[in-house]
């Protein structure tokens, strides 16, 4: 074997045995948590701290939607969910979702667990109070809707209100279903636990302002599992922990994500390609990194305050998606200007509309706003039949000769 | 009257309005509380799609955004919209509607842009009042920007004129369960698209006058009691009680759907060989059935509150949480009102009708209901096949 094949483009985390492993206890959790009545299927957005100090079971139906992906079997699963009537235009997070309820025994590890309740929240996209609806329909699980109306502007007082109002809702909620109650001091904990953990992964996310960046987007659409999925836990903190200190370790010895030189630094936008990970590996032997991408930069954020309600229905409803484009456009020339990027990559992800529609004219704003270069190119993150992969290569090929 | 044609006439009848001096705001989302702007001294109106539009949207807005977006985005880009002073996008009710307005801001800038954002949990007080402040702060920007304050007196009087108009269709509805040659869906369609192009005394007086007439046409067959209490039972949400008669052999359909033009389907009926609109006996969809039946501004509260508790307790459209309580009022209606087929309509790109037509069929299914999914596009593309998917259905109903 020559020496070209067997040098790999990135250099793999040391962290990523450890995140196995806690992927691996997330699961077993939830299968005991089903087991014993106490599972709620979430949705990534949602202010998980209050079910989870609730001692609730946790999974996350749109993670495991990332783990089809990249097992490829998001064409087979969304297929089913489109026999049961869902049409293929629907977000394929929830198709696959759909489809492994109906066919759990053609699923990756067997689909996942039974909930016995349904909690959605309506920040990062209007389609998941759908998607929980079929599913309630399938599992005989409720679903409990946390609104958090978009944002055009700051929050205001009755906005504010509306969502606490929820939120204690959500706990009646819980408490009847679950037979459970909510105890403020463990809530407190729970929250530290989240604040910290994210504290520790924005510090991780801003070391890739060096040079070289020591994460690329693939690293850290995997490293973000669990501040996604097992935010509020105490082993999410000391992932993060790890993670961080692996991270400061490569800044310190100059090491790079990529094993070649760094010759162009680009943004990633959108939720990625979760089948196509070798899309960025392909990319980083010609020394392209990516070490920015608004969909990891969208998990960070504070509970604040001495109401911990507030602070939760702060936090949940000024995430990233909650706001209007120009938010958008306003973050993505952040990024770029921090970590002095050469360029930028819009991924018009067929399935997301709420991430996706307006990148045209975002394109056009955020290349006039930095005076940098960048990409529109169409796929899917689960759908692999979505992705072109020989157009995708001409577009962002067009980008690069701009840039090298 | 062909739909294309039915649209252009309304499109004109808008321009009259706004060459008369009228401030016209238009508003995409039914549900949007036309008596504060009138309160207002402006002129709320629906803005419809429009199915000869060329597309426009390309550089603006992905293919994969809702059908019902593009088309209207397309005539922006066309200058086929007629000359509104503003438009009001919903928010918080789809993602297509919630990103297209920020689009649409963007790419028009000199366009007076207005958001009124919806809560969609069944939080009951809770979303009253939140909804009631986003009308309040409403108002007040509609204020600042076009000079013209709110006046009670003005609201008291759009009240009023509102409410009469929703009683008038709704009894136009009920008649058409007990007998839907009273009045042709098309006309109904027609009548209802005209107030909320242009709600003023001219459209009410229209529809009051042939309210008259069914009431008389219904009075000799001895219906007309019966048509009152069915519109009361619908009102409320509850056909427990409702009896319709066994005597029935025409074929009888329901049309369920989201954002779909009522008068399209009707065009749609119109054009089958050998189909008249009676089969259609009544549709539950949004610019139709769940904006006629939305019940009144009323105490307590101050007018904001009045008005946002009205919209609130509209019958609950795919966009909000209830999809069990739709669910089970599509089954009473399905067996209540002896329906013997439902048509779903699901428009292109629509996430709120796409995941709720399985459901939908699901429900029909339960009651023996036979049911037939229609996807289409404001574009009505592909009308030949809308056509014969259509009359097979109907044909099927028939030899069953």
């Amino acid at each position: 074997m020559s020496e070209d094949k067997k040098e790999k483009a990135y250099r793999p985390l040391q962290t990523q045995g450890l995140l196995q492993q806690l992927a691996f206890r997330h699961m077993l959790e939830a299968h005991a948590a089903s087991e014993d009545g106490k599972l709620a299927w979430v949705t990534s957005g949602f202010p998980v701290e209050i079910p989870r100090s609730m001692e609730i079971g946790i999974s996350y139906p749109e993670q495991y939607g990332a783990v089809v992906a990249v097992e490829k079997m998001g064409p087979l699963l969304c297929s089913y969910g489109e026999e049961l009537g869902y049409s293929q235009e629907l977000c394929s997070y929830a198709l696959a979702n759909i489809g492994s309820v109906e066919h759990p025994d053609e699923s990756p590890g067997g689909g996942l667990p039974e909930p016995q309740a349904l909690l959605a929240c309506n920040n990062i996209c209007g389609t998941v109070l759908k998607w929980y609806d079929a599913v309630s329909q399938m599992t005989g699980a409720p679903v409990f809707l946390v609104d958090t109306p978009a944002l055009d502007s700051e929050q205001q007082p009755h906005h504010l209100k509306y969502v606490v109002h929820g939120l204690q809702k959500l706990v009646d909620f819980l408490a009847t279903t679950f037979n459970t109650s909510l105890e403020e001091e463990r809530l407190n904990q729970v929250a530290e636990f989240s604040t910290k953990a994210v504290d520790l992964w924005t510090k991780a996310l801003k070391a890739c302002k060096n040079k070289p960046s020591p994460l690329n987007s693939p690293d850290r659409f995997l490293a973000m599992t669990p501040v996604v999925s097992m935010r509020g836990t105490d082993y999410c903190l000391e992932y993060y922990e790890s993670l961080l200190q692996e991270v400061k370790e490569r800044v310190k010895q100059g090491l790079g994500a990529i094993t070649k030189e760094e010759k162009v630094r680009l943004l990633w936008d959108n939720i990625p390609p979760f089948y196509q990970f070798r899309f960025f590996n392909s990319l980083a032997k010609r020394g392209i990194v990516f070490p920015a991408d608004s969909y990891t930069h969208a998990w960070s954020g504070r509970i604040e305050g001495d109401d911990l309600f507030q602070g939760v229905a702060t936090l949940y409803s000024n995430v990233y998606l909650n706001k209007g484009l120009d938010a958008k456009v306003d973050k993505m020339c952040q990024l770029i200007k921090e970590y002095e990027l050469d360029g930028f990559v819009l991924f018009s992800d067929r399935s997301c509309k709420r991430y996706s529609l307006g990148q045209l004219v975002s394109k056009e704003i955020v290349s006039e706003k930095t005076g940098v270069p960048g990409v529109v190119i169409e796929g899917d993150h689960v759908d692999s039949r979505l992705f072109n992969e020989a157009q995708i290569q001409t577009r962002v090929d067009a980008l690069l000769e701009m840039l090298i | 009257m062909g739909y294309e044609e039915a649209m252009e006439q309304t499109n004109e009848e808008l321009k009259q309005l706004i060459a008369a001096g009228k401030r016209v705001i238009g508003y995409i989302y039914p549900h949007t509380p036309i008596e504060i702007i009138l309160g207002h001294g402006l002129t709320p109106s629906l803005v419809g799609t429009s199915p000869g539009v060329t597309g426009a949207f390309e550089a603006s807005l992905q293919t994969f955004t809702c059908a019902f977006a593009r088309n209207l985005f397309s005539q922006r880009v066309n200058d086929q919209l007629p000359a509104i002073t503003g438009l009001i996008f919903p928010g918080n009710t789809c993602d297509s509607l919630q990103n297209v307005a920020d689009v649409w801001r963007i790419r028009f800038p000199d366009d007076n842009v207005f958001r009124l954002t919806y809560p969609v949990a069944d939080q009951s007080e809770a979303a009253v009042q939140y909804f009631a402040e986003e009308i309040r702060i409403l108002s007040k920007t509609l204020e600042e920007t076009f000079g013209q304050p709110f006046n009670e007196n003005e609201y008291d009087a759009a009240v009023t004129l509102v409410s009469a108009f929703r009683e008038a269709a709704q009894f136009l509805y009920a008649s058409r369960v007990l007998d839907p040659q009273s009045i042709t869906y098309a006309n109904l369609a027609g009548l209802v698209r005209g107030f909320l192009l242009s709600p003023e005394l001219g459209s009410l007086s229209e529809i009051e006058a042939i309210v008259h007439n069914v009431q008389q046409h219904l009075m000799e067959k001895g219906l007309l009691q019966d048509a009152k209490k069915l519109q009361k039972a619908i009102l409320k949400g509850n056909l427990e009680k409702v009896e319709i008669s066994s005597d029935l052999t025409s074929l009888r359909i329901a049309v369920a759907g989201g954002m779909v033009e009522p008068q399209a389907i009707a065009n749609l009926l119109d054009s089958i060989p050998e189909v008249t609109d009676d089969v259609m006996v009544i549709d539950i969809l949004s610019f139709g059935f769940r904006t006629v039946f939305t019940p009144q501004p009323s105490p307590p509260g101050n007018c904001f509150e009045q008005t946002a508790r009205s919209i609130l307790n509209a019958p609950t459209e795919p966009t909000q949480e209830g999809l069990p309580r739709r669910v089970e009022f599509l089954k009473s209606m399905l067996t209540k009102l002896s329906i013997d087929g439902l048509i779903i309509c699901e428009q292109s790109f629509c996430d709120p009708d796409q995941f709720e037509a399985p459901s939908l069929e699901a429900a029909a299914s339960e009651v023996n209901v036979p049911s037939v999914r229609l996807p289409l596009d404001p574009e009505l593309s592909d009308r030949a096949r809308l056509e014969v998917r259509i009359q097979s259905f109907l044909e099927t109903l028939h030899s069953t």
